[in-house]
């Protein structure tokens, strides 16, 4: 249950976010577009999704380093350490 | 050490699907803008130290200006006589290169009337910084 619930999650969010942003792009008949305006509007996005991937990877930087400190009350030494070989 | 790596899977799948976001988007948005519209009327554009100089489809000329309509969808073809320099409306987001010996097209479509200003964007020599001309958008 947990794995097909993960896997269709993650097949979700591969194909449903592009898919619905093509169709949301799509040009209207009739009009010319606003270079200006869906150039700008893309910059932002991927602004947005750069900020994004920032945080993520900075925020597990900052967890990391606090979960696996040697003074966490949860940290329990390597096998490695126990034997005393590091 | 058996442990779950659900959370891995997860950061994996946020990951790639951006990435194809980012490419799909970026791609689509380029296909839009590249695809000029049929009824576009094509300018030549000419581009030597240091000047521009334009030719309309019914062969009127400007030098150091250009008028258009507002609403309509314009073609450049742009060209250069000697170096490389570059079409720029900072205005309406327009750039690109003028190469000797090729001729690039951009379209755009002003929606404001007024006065912009159309400037050389690559460096071409002693009055480059001087290679300015006017875009007039009338409101007909």
């Amino acid at each position: 249950m947990s794995k097909i619930f993960h896997l269709s999650i993650i097949m979700m969010t591969l194909f449903i976010i592009p898919t619905v942003s093509l169709a949301f792009a799509a040009e209207t008949a009739g009009e010319y577009i606003d270079r200006k305006a869906e150039i700008w509007n893309l910059f932002f996005r991927m602004m947005t999704v750069a900020f994004v991937v920032g945080g993520v990877i900075a925020g597990t930087m900052v967890w990391q380093v606090w979960r696996f400190r040697e003074s966490n009350p949860n940290s329990k030494p390597t096998e490695y350490e126990e034997k005393g070989e590091f | 050490m058996a442990h779950s790596n659900w959370a891995e899977w997860i950061y994996l799948g946020v990951v790639t699907a951006l990435l194809i976001y980012v490419g799909a988007e970026a791609w689509n948005i380029e296909r839009i803008i590249d695809h000029a519209p049929e009824d576009a009327e094509i300018i030549k554009v000419t581009a030597q130290q240091w000047f521009w100089s334009f030719e309309h489809e019914d062969g009127t000329k400007e030098v150091g200006e250009l008028h258009l309509k507002k609403d309509h969808a314009y073609k450049f073809e742009i060209q250069s006589k000697d170096v490389v320099h570059n079409f720029n409306i900072p205005e309406y987001v327009v750039l690109l290169d003028a190469i000797p010996g090729r001729i690039n097209t951009v379209w755009f479509s002003p929606n404001e009337a007024g006065e912009f200003d159309i400037q050389c964007r690559e460096y071409c020599g002693l009055i480059h910084y001087n290679m300015r001309a006017k875009l007039f958008v009338e409101d007909i």
